[in-house]
């Protein structure tokens, strides 16, 4: 014969057994009813952790196709690669502005820059970056001669500049500009000359 | 023993015969090799050989003038230069989507298409690195341009943005690595950029001539490092952002008038002066 009290504890298991399913199979109901939010894809903006300073960027302008000097007053870390992922963080949230100049993807984010001695900075960028990216010969050259031209004017010893998508090498930015290389300080300076207003 | 006859001859046995025929085959297998195959012997025939370098109207050295053929000049055809036109993008590369229903790769191939005509109407051959809707690498598009070694290699883009027709050339700081006749396939362009920047002054020229804005610029566009001739790309822009422009038939025709006559331009002046070219 069962004793008594194992039969009562059996049952009262088996009781909120059913009820724990009952509530599990409402909160998966509640959940699909509820409509889902957009993901967020915006750059989040670091925090300004460094004084403030006034820095000369390369803005970008797809109409006419030109490239204008700007000065903006952004907070800049003391290390010398965390000013400048600064910069150019600043400069990639006049691009993801409503009306901008040279629009770019929301998401599009500047993951990190490393400074290497002697002269070479590596910029690796976010694929929201390149997908947004318009695609042809001279929107591409314009946002190439704009991170590089920003980052050279900032920091004079910069010779060479190397652009990674995601950690790695990319063969052109959108079907076009080469990636496969490295980009010479010189001759962007040549070309930001030529794109400039005239 | 060889024996005396009355007239005087000396008469040889059978096999004295024998040994003189055997000692006379060397001399004569050397006679018979000194004579060619015509019956000209050896000395005639080197006499001829020193004669070849005369042109045929030309008198010979020892023929009097009285006898020698007028000259009868050559009628030489300089071959006609050619030109590589490359139709960037194809197949599933379509290159910027200019709109919806306008890809890069069909605006480049129909204008790559207009040019080869007008490029054939001023006397100039043409040919496309492709001429139908297909996958072509960089790689492949320099190795095929470098193959025909043309006068001019011209590569064509499109883009939606305003900003005028532009005329690149390479973008390269140094000269690689050079071993003999093999050169860095990255900088292979180098020797070639003064070419390359002549015919984009003269295009780019010839371009705002016909009312169109546009401008050079040095660019890291593959495959123009790549090639060993003088190389230039151009894209098209559309006029106040109307991307449709684009595939117009007036819009190609005075692009590709001016791209012809700003080619034809270049190819005189390297005509005018062949160093320029390197």
């Amino acid at each position: 014969m069962i004793p008594r009290q194992f039969f009562i504890t059996v049952t009262v298991l088996f009781v909120l057994t059913i009820a724990m399913s009952v509530y599990v199979w409402q909160l998966r109901r509640r959940e699909s009813r509820s409509p889902r939010l957009p993901e967020k894809t915006e750059h989040v903006a670091p925090p300004n952790s460094g004084s403030m300073e006034q820095v000369t960027v390369y803005v970008a302008y797809d109409t006419p196709g030109e490239l204008r000097e700007k000065s903006l007053s952004i907070a800049l870390a003391a290390g010398r690669q965390q000013r400048a992922e600064g910069l150019l963080r600043a400069l990639i949230s006049l691009y993801t502005a409503k009306d901008s100049s040279h629009p770019m993807a929301s998401g599009a984010e500047i993951r990190q820059v490393f400074l290497v001695d002697p002269g070479l900075a590596v910029i690796d960028v976010n694929s929201a970056f390149v997908e947004g990216q318009i695609s042809g010969v001279l929107p591409e050259e314009l946002t190439i001669a704009s991170l590089v031209q920003t980052l050279a004017t900032n920091i004079p010893e910069l010779t060479r500049v190397k652009i990674l998508v995601d950690g790695k090498e990319q063969e052109t930015l959108a079907g076009h500009a080469d990636l496969s290389g490295f980009y010479d300080v010189r001759q962007i300076a040549e070309v930001t000359k030529e794109l400039s207003p005239q | 023993m060889p024996s005396n006859s009355s007239d005087g001859r000396v008469r040889l046995g059978p096999y004295q015969r024998a040994a003189v025929g055997v000692l006379l085959l060397p001399l004569a297998l050397i006679a018979a090799q000194s004579v060619s195959p015509s019956g000209t012997s050896q000395s005639q025939t080197q006499s001829q050989t020193s004669a070849a370098p005369n042109q045929p109207g030309q008198p010979l050295p020892n023929q009097p003038p009285d006898q020698a053929q007028p000259p009868v000049q050559p009628i030489a055809t300089p071959p006609k230069p050619l030109i590589m036109i490359d139709p960037a993008h194809g197949g599933s590369d379509s290159g910027a989507i200019l709109n919806p229903t306008i890809l890069e790769k069909d605006v480049t191939l129909a204008l790559a298409r207009r040019l080869r005509l007008d490029l054939g109407a001023r006397g100039f051959v043409a040919e496309l690195v492709r001429d139908s809707d297909q996958n072509l690498s960089s790689d492949d598009r320099a190795a095929k341009a470098n193959a025909f070694h043309p006068a001019l290699y011209v590569c064509l883009h499109a883009t939606s943005e305003s900003g005028g027709v532009g005329v690149y050339t390479a973008m390269l700081a140094e000269n690689g690595e050079t071993n003999g006749p093999f050169v860095d396939w990255n900088t292979a362009q180098f020797s070639f950029l003064p070419a390359s920047r002549s015919a984009q002054q003269d295009i780019a020229a010839i371009i705002q001539k016909s009312g169109m804005p546009a401008r050079s610029l040095a660019t890291r566009l593959r495959p123009l490092a790549n090639l060993t001739n003088p190389a230039v790309a151009v894209e098209l822009a559309p006029r106040k952002a109307d991307v449709s422009q684009l595939l117009a038939m007036d819009f190609q025709e005075n692009i590709s008038a001016a791209l012809a006559n700003g080619i034809a331009q270049f190819l005189s002046e390297s005509k005018a002066n062949p160093g320029a070219s390197q």
